[in-house]
């Protein structure tokens, strides 16, 4: 893998749907909300990470966890979609069994069906020792023994909805301004 | 060449604060380094910190330590940690400069610092910059 051929050029895939003329969709605060989360002991991931975070107002965040063990594990990874439905499609879930994550980030937002989402990807130290990395499934990643800390930045003048996006045909993490609905007014 | 003089510790170190924070979805196909400096372009972040990323490549380029490339092929590159930050020279130039682990398709990861321009995003890109304002001496 390694070589001392000049430089490749780097490829351009072709995705199924239309090219979108904006590739950058950004939103911004004037300012992050930090908080240090920990992830309880014997929680899913997405459980230690939703609710806390819902419980201080936040449901759209930038996340990123520090490390630390986890009971069992599951992911996947993403080679091309033999369907030709999107580029790639996440593989079946790799049980990683009792696993060290080394860092991982998770992105905090609103399914399209409006409950919680968890994005989250990782580099491991699976049970039989090798290191790995991909697409972390939040409900199959069970907190080990201890508490994990996790640094939060979370948004609050826009939020991050997962909303179809027709030139790669997946719903995606994508940034809207709008006003928050506080669900104690639900 | 940089000299580390002690009693000028406005060499080695900047005082600053954070300033505005940014999230942004970066669509396939760009560059990840130009993607993020551009990211800082749109957002008028002069030096930024990259908080929090996440996303796949089609194929990623590390920089080696012989200064060779490492190519990882995809598709998909997922990309499972991202360290770096973005700097603006007085001319007003950006410049992001990232590190990270990638994980190939069959979940094998790598490291190293991305090469501008060799990285194409595959799916999507997600990335939170915070601003970083450095105190003006």
């Amino acid at each position: 893998m390694h070589q001392n051929l000049p430089r490749q050029r780097a490829r351009i895939l072709r995705h199924p749907g239309r090219f979108n003329p904006v590739r950058i969709h950004s939103e911004r605060d004037m300012q992050g909300r930090h908080l240090r989360l920990s992830l309880a002991p014997g929680l899913s991931l997405h459980e230690a990470m939703v609710a806390p975070l819902r419980a201080a107002g936040i449901t759209s965040a930038s996340t990123t966890i520090l490390g630390g063990a986890f009971a069992r594990l599951s992911y996947c990874v993403a080679p091309p979609d033999p369907s030709g439905k999107a580029v790639i499609a996440y593989s079946a879930p790799i049980d990683a069994g009792e696993t060290y994550m080394i860092f991982g980030n998770a992105t905090l937002g609103v399914a399209a069906d409006g409950g919680p989402l968890v994005h989250c990807h990782a580099a491991i130290r699976c049970a039989d020792g090798r290191f790995r990395g991909g697409h972390i499934l939040p409900d199959r990643a069970i907190v080990g023994d201890r508490p994990i800390s996790v640094l939060v930045t979370g948004f609050e003048g826009f939020s991050l909805r997962q909303s179809f996006d027709p030139e790669t045909n997946i719903p995606l993490l994508q940034p809207f301004r709008e006003i928050k609905n506080d669900p104690a007014d639900a | 060449m940089t000299l580390l003089m002690p009693e000028q510790p406005g060499a080695v170190v900047e005082s600053g604060r954070m300033g505005r924070v940014a999230y942004a979805r970066i669509g396939p196909n760009e560059d990840l380094v130009r993607g993020i400096e551009k990211l800082c372009l749109a957002e008028g972040f002069e030096n930024a910190f990259v908080r929090g990323a996440l996303g796949s490549l089609v194929d990623a380029c590390l920089q080696a330590n012989d200064g060779s490339e490492i190519h990882v092929a995809g598709p998909a590159v997922e990309i499972v940690s991202l360290a770096g930050e973005v700097r603006s020279s007085p001319a007003g130039e950006v410049e992001a400069s990232l590190s990270g682990v990638v994980a190939d398709p069959q979940g094998r990861i790598h490291g190293g610092p991305f090469v501008p321009g060799g990285n194409p995003i595959c799916m999507t890109f997600e990335v939170t910059l915070e601003e970083w304002l450095p105190e003006r001496g």
